[in-house]
């Protein structure tokens, strides 16, 4: 249908592979194939190649007559939406560099991101992502020139003359483009693999959060290894158009560009935009992703829910459910033993819970169709993924992170070592070096980023005399093919007695628990280990209500002496698999939610250490 | 969209009336039974346990059934729908039975007939009983609830007393015998031989078949096309304004939906569907004195509401069957308990318990036809029987025999978890 309205003058040489080139490529193979999915009054509304190509071209012309030149930051301030990534391929198309905020940064950092990167143009969501950057003081240094906005609603009123919708700015650009119909093509003509197409914030536990700069031969070499290596994918099928992927986490996260917006361009993968964050639950009900990928925290959500909604079940179906849950352990266990892989005793199995169980149990968390799953970002417990292997996903841990255009480490179909993050990728095998000394994992590919923007210090601190990231993560070799993370080096606990212990393993291990939201190991230069543990609401409150125990505010629910009873017996189970000297000896838990706003949590919702061990001061000391 | 039913691309798909796979050869089958089942079937009646009807005692409440289902669908849009209670469906299907007979119904010294065809007498008899609504519909703008019902069920009253009156008469004939209504058969204008004829036995294309087992079939072609209708219409914008007026007539309103227009509307479409169904009705009965649309038909239809289930299409089938049908099954069941008093065993000793045969005799049900008092015979406990399901209904299942089918669904919907 839209196909009458593609370009056709566009026989430009072409200039170095970049995500735009590749959209471009796609819409005029497939132009009719469906890009992306947004949900709109109910209705998932779809869009073709050619309309998502028409679109970006018209973006593209618009940033072009808003003075964006070569290397200009533009800067994204929105929750997952189709815009994002017209944004996003628009910008790279005319060779400027695409700033990612998260959609949860308060102004402060908004502030900070603004003036660091000096992004000129800026996209905003609605309203309240507006007022953000409004209420910046003039002395902020922020080189902003134009605001647009996504959702017109509440802008009456709103006379800041860099404002202008999105509707006014696609006028913009089709202006723009009649004068000028070439103007795009000839800047993506020009586009080098040097150029620095994306600045990926890292999240920033410790210091304020980093720009790593990411170019196109970064992104192109991240597209090559990981989106196309075989050896991930069950039966080595590749993703192409007839899969589908969820887009819920911030695309501003390396993860889910790589995920969402890499996949789109480089396999054509359908991009269904999840609602908000708190309806990924329903989405990914009716979307039903073939890949799908989740940290640890989403992984651990789902399992919760299943647990929950088990204990809640009737009587029937709570027994049913418990014989599959039962079978479910054994045929992970089994799965994990064999390396991912299937056993014939495991299939037959399989086959007669699916019937029973698993099909309904994999549709209602809206894996049913799931061919492919991963989980990154975070390192998650091994429970965890056992248990979604044993009710028959294909899920992989892997390992990745911005500084390295996430090319690291994966577990390989067939070749999955439950609780490491898997092996090099094979094209990379001579790439990634434990250092010896303090057992940090180095890496020297093409994936490795080009340095933080405007900190020449920080970069250089981030590599080796010889050249090599350090990625700050210590890791072992195991059985000399998988790499096995231990924690990040600065996480790494020495008590009193001289042990080294590791605090996320811990921690995962008490997070299995669905009462455990969020639990922080201290122990450094003390005598013994002791947490702080963050309840989840939700599921205490459940529990309390079903025990008949009557809360008010989380705060109270935290100090009920019951829910204290709870999470010790949570805690007690997590004990049981580490040695005497780690083990929790006293815990506390924590009387608020954890929260980014209140500088608790960074924006992807990792805790920064510091800032709750100073917050809660009184809390640790108690236990000593 | 396939392989995942519940993302929806387009309104489209989203309002779809056979979503699934599974919903699409359950209706095929279904059909497919429906169609077979006037016929004595070769193979299919040797297996055990399943007997399509033949030319059976059977045929003609199985009939019944499928022309009350579209009457009961008129009272359900207005009712279940659109939240108007209304006592006066009989007077509607009344009204609907005489436009038919004066249009289609043979014309003799004492009553009025034209002997149209059916394709104008038929939808004639709607639109009849549709303008007769649209003049009470203003009535409902003003009055909501019990008061609506009151003034509806005096419209029972008002029609049985117009048919008794001189003018009433040339429409409805004798108030004691009644008079006769058009038949089924399908002409073109008023030639002599019928295009289709349904009102003899005879061959139909290759097969011999009989009255009954032809009217079966013309009336389930029409109820198909009615329940495809008044799907239609739920679905659609009217459906849509008329659930928000039952929702709250106010709010409604607010929201841009002109009250009166629909509530016209909805009086219009319901008493269409009465129309519809009383003429056929009385088609199928053939002769019915005026006294035969009162108020224990309008009762009947609010049973069948209560029991299949408020405001669903399907659950109006459902209480049809059960409502037209369950009598018929008690009596038969009756009559076959009377006959095993003389035997052994334990159906002897439940008939033994359970019937009074005459005089001296103890159980709750009397097999005489007459109602002295107690014991009841078993219309009357038929009657008391109704009562008693509308009043269990109301107060555990208000959605009706649909709501049970609904938990039965949601149970297996939800699997493995409870919600």
């Amino acid at each position: 249908m839209a196909t009458a309205v593609m370009p056709t003058e566009s026989k430009t040489p072409a200039g170095c592979a970049t995500i735009a080139s590749r959209a471009k490529a796609r819409a005029e193979a497939t132009p009719d194939q469906v890009a992306m999915r947004q949900k709109d009054f109910g209705i998932w509304q779809e869009m073709t190649w050619a309309e998502l190509w028409e679109q970006v071209l018209t973006t593209a012309h618009g940033l072009l007559s808003l003075g964006v030149d070569t290397g200009d930051r533009v800067s994204i301030h929105s929750e997952d939406r189709v815009e994002w990534v017209i944004m996003d391929l628009a910008t790279v198309a005319i060779r400027g560099i695409t700033v990612g905020m998260y959609p949860t940064n308060p102004s402060a950092e908004v502030e900070y991101t603004l003036t660091d990167s000096g992004a000129r143009i800026h996209l905003a969501e609605d309203q309240e992502q507006v007022d953000k950057v409004l209420e910046l003081s003039s002395d902020a240094g922020s080189a902003v020139e134009k605001i647009i906005y996504l959702e017109p609603r509440g802008f009456d009123g709103y006379d800041d003359e860099r404002l202008v919708s999105w509707e006014e700015f696609l006028a913009i650009g089709r202006q723009h483009r009649q004068s000028n119909p070439a103007a795009v093509e000839t800047a993506m003509a020009s586009a080098e693999l040097s150029d620095v197409m994306t600045l990926v914030y890292t999240s920033g536990t410790t210091g304020p959060p980093k720009g790593a700069m990411l170019t196109n031969a970064n992104a192109d070499f991240g597209m090559q290894i990981i989106v196309n290596s075989q050896g991930r994918f069950p039966g080595g099928k590749l993703p192409d158009h007839n899969d589908e992927i969820l887009t819920y986490l911030p695309l501003c996260h390396i993860a889910e560009r790589l995920f969402s917006t890499w996949h789109l361009v480089a396999c054509g993968t359908v991009l269904n935009m999840a609602e908000s964050p708190d309806a990924v639950l329903q989405n990914l009900r009716e979307v039903q992703p073939t890949l799908f990928f989740a940290v640890p925290r989403i992984w651990e959500k789902l399992h919760a829910g299943v647990l929950i909604r088990h204990s809640d079940a009737s009587r029937f179906k709570k027994f049913m459910l418990s014989r599959a849950m039962a079978t479910a352990s054994w045929i992970g266990r089994t799965r994990v033993a064999n390396a991912g892989r299937w056993t014939i005793p495991a299939r037959i199995v399989y086959a007669i819970g699916w019937v029973l169980v698993f099909r309904a149990l994999r549709e209602r968390i809206g894996l049913r169709h799931c061919r492919y799953a991963a989980s990154g970002a975070a390192p998650i417990a091994p429970e965890v993924l056992e248990f979604f292997i044993g009710i028959g996903l294909n899920v992989y841990e892997l390992y990745g992170m911005t500084e390295n255009t996430a090319v690291a480490t994966v577990n390989l179909d067939g070749r999955m070592k439950l609780g490491t993050v898997g092996e090099p990728y094979p094209e990379i095998a001579d790439g990634i070096r434990i250092d010896e000394e303090s057992g940090e994992i180095q890496m020297d590919h093409p994936g490795v980023f080009a340095g933080y923007w405007g900190k020449p210090d920080k970069t250089a601190e981030t590599f080796t005399s010889d050249g090599w990231l350090r990625t700050g993560d210590v890791g072992e070799w195991v059985d000399g093919t998988h790499i096995k993370l231990i924690d990040r080096m600065k996480h790494i606990i020495i008590t009193s007695g001289g042990k080294n212990v590791s605090p996320s393993e811990i921690e995962n291990a008490l997070k299995t628990s669905p009462f455990i939201n969020e639990a922080m190991v201290i122990g450094d230069g003390r005598k013994y280990l002791t947490a702080l543990i963050s309840i989840e609401q939700d599921t205490v409150g459940n529990w309390c209500l079903k025990q008949n125990i009557p809360y008010t505010t989380y705060r109270d629910l935290s100090q009920k002496s019951e829910v204290v009873m709870l999470i010790q017996k949570a805690v007690d189970s997590a004990n049981e698999k580490f040695a005497r000297v780690e083990g929790i000896k006293k815990f506390r838990l924590i009387p608020k939610e954890l929260d980014h706003e209140d500088g608790e949590l960074t924006a992807t919702q990792k805790v920064k250490r510091s800032a709750i061990h100073d917050r809660f001061a009184e809390l640790v000391d108690s236990m000593y | 969209m396939y392989r995942r039913p519940h993302m929806f691309t387009s309104y489209a798909s989203e309002a779809k009336i056979l979503s699934s796979t599974t919903q699409r050869v359950a209706m095929a089958v279904g059909l497919t039974v429906l169609v077979l089942m006037p016929f004595d079937l070769p193979v299919i009646n040797q297996l055990p346990f399943i007997r399509f009807l033949g030319d059976s005692d059977w045929l003609r409440p199985v009939s019944t059934v499928l022309v009350f289902v579209i009457a009961a669908i008129g009272l359900n849009i207005l009712a279940g729908v659109a939240g108007q209670v209304s006592l006066g469906h009989g007077f509607f299907m009344g009204v609907g039975a005489y436009s038919a007979a004066f249009l289609g119904g043979d014309a003799t010294a004492t009553v009025y007939g034209h002997g149209l065809p059916i394709w104008i007498w038929l939808p004639g008899a709607g639109v009849g009983a549709a303008l007769v609504g649209m003049l009470i519909a203003p009535i409902a703008v003003r009055l909501r609830g019990l008061y609506l019902a009151i003034v509806t069920l005096g419209l029972v009253f008002i029609g049985i007393h117009l048919g008794n009156t001189d003018w009433g008469r040339r429409f409805a004939g004798d108030p004691g015998l009644g008079r006769d209504f058009p038949t089924l058969d399908i002409r073109l204008w008023k030639e002599e031989n019928p295009l289709v004829s349904v009102s003899d036995d005879g061959q139909w294309l290759w097969f011999d078949a009989a009255t009954n087992q032809k009217s079966y079939l013309v009336l389930l072609a029409i109820m198909l096309v009615m329940v495809l209708l008044a799907k239609n219409i739920v679905r659609s914008r009217t459906g849509r304004a008329l659930q928000a007026i039952r929702d709250r007539d106010i709010a409604a309103e607010v929201m841009g939906i002109a009250e009166f227009r629909y509530k016209v509307i909805a009086f219009a479409i319901s008493s269409f569907f009465a129309g519809v169904g009383g003429a056929l009705f009385a088609s199928l009965v053939g002769k019915l004195p005026a006294s035969e649309w009162d108020l224990f038909l309008s009762v009947e239809f609010v049973a069948i509401l209560l029991i299949g289930g408020l405001g669903s299409i399907t659950g109006t089938i459902f209480g049809t069957i059960f409502v037209v049908l369950g009598p018929l099954l008690i009596e038969q069941a009756t009559r076959w308990l009377d006959r095993q008093t003389e035997s052994e065993g334990i159906f002897g000793i439940l008939a033994d318990t359970v019937l009074t045969e005459g005089p001296g005799d103890f159980g709750p049900v009397s097999t005489g036809t007459q109602s002295p008092g107690w014991p009841l015979n078993v219309f009357d406990w038929n009657v008391a029987l109704y009562g008693v399901l509308i009043i269990v209904f109301l107060i555990f299942e208000p959605l009706g025999l649909y709501g049970i089918w609904l938990n039965i669904k949601s149970y297996f919907q939800r699997w493995p978890f409870s919600y």
